[in-house]
Formats: structure tokens, sequence, C-alpha cells
């Protein structure tokens, strides 16, 4: 029975693999460090699989073991800690030099908070509404509409976009 | 009703909100063994759980063994000191007292027991 449990897991873990990555690989900016955690959102996420209760979307639900992991991870691993000195340097030299490695949305992402860059990524990448990223980052659905607003003022102000001209 | 507007006031983006959306958006990401690896630590888990019920059983078997049959070892010397008048009979029944083999057997039956009735369970 258990054997069959983890066949069945593993055919969402394949379903939703790339979202939960992709969430944690935004998160971290660093892909072994998100794949990392990834696995163990995932054995979390099968160690808690009773607490789900339907009431919301899997994905929602896996997002926010996977924020939750992130979150534990942080307080404990130093790794963390040289990922985002290396995202404020690439908030530092945004201005000054054009590097072909650095992306536009590591750019973005940079400027942002750490809370910010989790709701914007729930809310732009992964496709969540409010109150799914309420739940999620566990806010009020209005903390998350003004951290929303404040981001895209950062990502504008910072850029001196006018007009919503990204990219 | 009231969520049914909110979804749809949501729902509504503006040219801001699309470039955003896809300036996040990227390629879905290969898989590459990522689920089987998460697979495989699963069962593992599983199997650690499994088993580490029965193991604990054994070892704390295997190290009480010895002290348990000691203490009954020492049974009838420990029962010579209570009067013989006190139980109403003459002799006392020690030989009816289970013996170390049949310690060692209710261990491992309680063992066997065990996993079976966790396996019956999953």
């Amino acid at each position: 029975m258990a054997q069959q449990d983890a066949n069945a897991f593993g055919e969402l873990v394949r379903r939703h693999q790339s979202q939960v990555r992709g969430f944690l690989r935004k998160l971290t900016r660093d892909v072994t460090l998100a794949d990392d955690l990834a696995q163990d959102a995932f054995l979390h996420a099968w160690n808690k699989l009773d607490t789900f209760t339907g009431r919301g979307s899997f994905i929602g639900w896996l997002l926010k073991v996977a924020y939750t992991t992130f979150l534990q991870s942080r307080r404990k691993s130093n790794r963390y800690g040289e990922v985002l000195d290396e995202m404020k340097q690439v908030a530092d030299d945004h201005t000054v030099q054009e590097s072909a490695e650095v992306s536009d949305l590591d750019k973005f992402l940079a400027v942002l908070t750490e809370e910010e860059r989790a709701v914007m990524i729930l809310s732009y990448a992964c496709g969540l509404s409010h109150r799914e990223i309420g739940e999620t980052a566990k806010l009020p659905i209005g903390t998350v509409k003004s951290i929303i607003f404040r981001g895209k003022e950062k990502i504008r102000e910072s850029f001196d976009i006018k007009d919503h001209q990204y990219g | 009703m009231t969520s049914k507007i909110i979804n749809m006031a949501e729902r509504m983006k503006d040219a801001e909100d699309l470039k955003l959306e896809a300036l996040f958006s990227e390629k879905p990401i290969a898989d590459d063994g990522f689920s089987g690896s998460v697979v495989s630590r699963v069962r593992r888990q599983v199997w650690v759980r499994r088993l580490s019920l029965p193991v604990a059983i054994a070892i704390g078997s295997l190290i009480g063994a010895k002290p348990l049959l000691d203490v009954v070892m020492a049974l009838p010397q420990i029962l010579s000191i209570i009067p013989v008048d006190m139980f109403g009979v003459d002799k006392l029944p020690i030989d009816a007292l289970p013996q170390g083999s049949t310690l060692m057997l209710g261990a491992a039956l309680i063992m066997a027991v065990t996993f079976a009735s966790r396996l019956l369970e999953e």
C-alpha cells in the first residue's frame, strides 16, 4: 500500500516539480540550492500529506511547503547568505555594467526584499491568486496587495521605467 | 458572490501585469531524474519507518534478555523467602514459570506479530 502511495506521490512530483523548482530557483537564484530545497520540500510534503485538506489547490499547498522549507533552511544555512550577497551585488552593479550573465529578472528581483520577491514570484511566475499567496506566505490579503504594489513601484523606480516598459 | 467578484477583479490585469508575467515566465524545467530521486528518498523513508519498530524491539530484547533471565533464575531464591503457607500450597509451581527458551520465543513472536500488523495496517 505504501509502495503504491509512493508511486502515486511520484506522479504528483513529476507533475509539479517544474513549478516548485522554478519558484525556489527564482527565490534563491541558485540552481543547486533550489533543487536541494525542492527535494526537501517534496519530502516534507510527503510527510504532511494528511494535512492537505483539499480546500485550495494542491500546487498552492505544495508552494506553501516549499516556501516554509526555504525559510527554515535560510535560518540554518550560510549558503543562502552567500546567495543573498551575490544578489545584492547584482543590485549594486545593475546601473554600472550590463552583464550578459545577469538576466533582467535577476536585476528586478535583486531590488526587492525577500518577502516582496516571494510574493511577486508567487503572483507573476506561479500565477497564484492573492488569497492563495496570503495562505502560502501566511500574510493577510491586504498585505499581499500592498506588497505587490510596492514591488512594482520599486521595479519602476529602480530601473527608471515609465509607461510600464519592461525588458 | 463576493469572492467571485474579487477573483474577477484579480484577473483583470493591466499591461504592466502582463509584462511582468512575461518577464517572470520561464521554460518548464525538465525532470532529469529529479522526481525519481524524490521517490527513492520517499521509499527509503518508508522502509526505515517500517523497520524501525521491529529493529528497536529486537535490540531491546537482546539488551533485556540477560537481566530478565537472571531475574527468572533468581525467582526460586526470592520465592523461598516467602512463607510457603502464604499461598496455601505445599510446593510452589516453580517449573510452571516461563523458562529462558520460552521467553526468547515469546519475544520473537511479539516482533513477528508487530511487523505483520504494521504491514497489514499499511
